[in-house]
């Protein structure tokens, strides 16, 4: 005889295993299909007595997986003796020294953040100076090996790179910049090996009209 | 409302909409749907509900009445159209006692067979009978259902294939309808 080809999914409607969508449709179906019924009831009378007694049906079983876990734990561990024990616990504690001491400084060599357009992620940098500024000062942050700073009209105005946490606005940069006009800076760090560690928002200011 | 099965044509006064055809005999929708209407019910509600059998009353009589009057006109099996309202009936149910109770009853994954003395017998005989099975096949048993691993789960802790598992659980079923049958 062939089987219904819902029948594979009776166990898993039982158990409540199937998706919302499978079992409506498995329930449409045995309401058709005679056979599918009379498996699952068959079925459902089986796992009703295994749910509800079986821990007596299953004894022999349970004991033996038992048995089974407790030599596994004893052949793992009954050869220890305290002082294997008091070993294991100092090498356990250096595993996690090591960890939290080397990691933290691990990650600074990485990328930390990404940028796209307008979001950062990762640590920002506080600006100092806020007036309109001959000297641009932020504060500095560890592990930066070069500050790139950035002035901006909308399009990019001028850029230069420092290793100090300020820098002094050029002349020939200031010429160009006009009264009443919106600008901002922006200052990024990087990493010995270039990676970009940290950075500021963007803070706008305008040059006075005299 | 037990004997409905029965004694439904004086029930319901319900009488056969075309005796030759036997999906239109009332009799034999009952006596075929019935059982069905109720597995559903009672896996949707929890059989631990004491009013699934009126929900599963009123929906064997909404299906004949809706027969009786022609509503139903054949767009799809009679399976399918019960189904439908029997569906729709656990829905209103459930919205109705999730109203008056604060919590929705909720179907137990497994209920107790206690509902019925017999029923609590009947497992209870099963349970003895599958003490007895084989080793082999209580082991796929225990796994399968009452550790809830998948099919591919106990292959892989038995070392067979999955499809081996399946053939097992059911020759397993059969030996069990063998014992029962003695």
């Amino acid at each position: 005889m062939t089987e219904c080809k819902f029948a594979d999914l009776i166990d898993e409607y039982l158990l409540n295993k199937l998706s919302e969508e499978k079992r409506a449709q498995f329930e449409e179906h045995y309401f058709n299909c005679p056979s599918c019924f009379q498996t699952m009831t068959e079925r459902d009378e089986m796992i009703t007595a295994i749910k509800w007694r079986g821990p007596q049906i299953f004894a022999d079983i349970m004991e033996t997986e038992q048995t089974r876990k407790a030599a596994v734990w004893d052949r793992f561990f009954g050869f220890m003796t305290p002082k294997h024990w008091a070993l294991a616990a100092v090498g356990a504690a250096l595993v996690l020294l090591v960890t939290f001491s080397v990691i933290p400084s691990l990650r600074t060599q990485s990328p930390q953040f990404y940028l796209d357009d307008h979001q950062t992620r990762g640590q920002s940098i506080t600006l100092i100076s806020d007036a309109i500024p001959s000297r641009f000062q932020w504060q500095a942050v560890a592990d930066a090996w070069e500050y790139k700073i950035q002035i901006d009209n909308h399009n990019p105005l001028w850029n230069e790179t420092t290793s100090d946490n300020f820098i002094i606005l050029p002349d020939e940069v200031k010429n160009k910049m006009l009264p009443g006009v919106d600008y901002s800076y922006q200052v990024k760090a990087f990493s010995k090996e270039g990676t970009l560690i940290a950075e500021s928002s963007k803070i706008q200011f305008t040059i006075p009209k005299k | 409302m037990g004997e409905l099965v029965n004694d439904a044509q004086s029930f319901y006064n319900v009488r056969a909409v075309d005796k030759t055809n036997p999906e239109h005999d009332l009799d034999a929708i009952i006596a075929k749907y019935r059982p069905i209407v109720s597995f559903r019910v009672k896996k949707s509600l929890g059989s631990y509900m004491p009013d699934w059998e009126d929900v599963v009353n009123e929906i064997m009589l909404n299906a004949i009445e809706k027969l009786e009057s022609g509503k139903f006109r054949g767009d799809s099996s009679v399976g399918t159209f019960i189904y439908t309202i029997t569906s729709r009936r656990i829905i209103d149910h459930i919205r109705k006692k999730s109203k008056s109770l604060k919590y929705a009853p909720e179907p137990t994954a497994y209920p107790q067979p206690h509902e019925h003395v017999e029923n609590k017998e009947r497992a209870e005989m099963v349970a003895r009978h599958l003490e007895r099975l084989k080793p082999k096949y209580k082991e796929i048993l225990y796994l399968y259902y009452y550790k809830e691993l998948s099919r591919d789960e106990v292959a892989q802790k038995l070392g067979i294939s999955p499809r081996r598992v399946s053939e097992r659980v059911n020759y397993a079923q059969k030996l069990l309808k063998k014992m029962m049958k003695k």
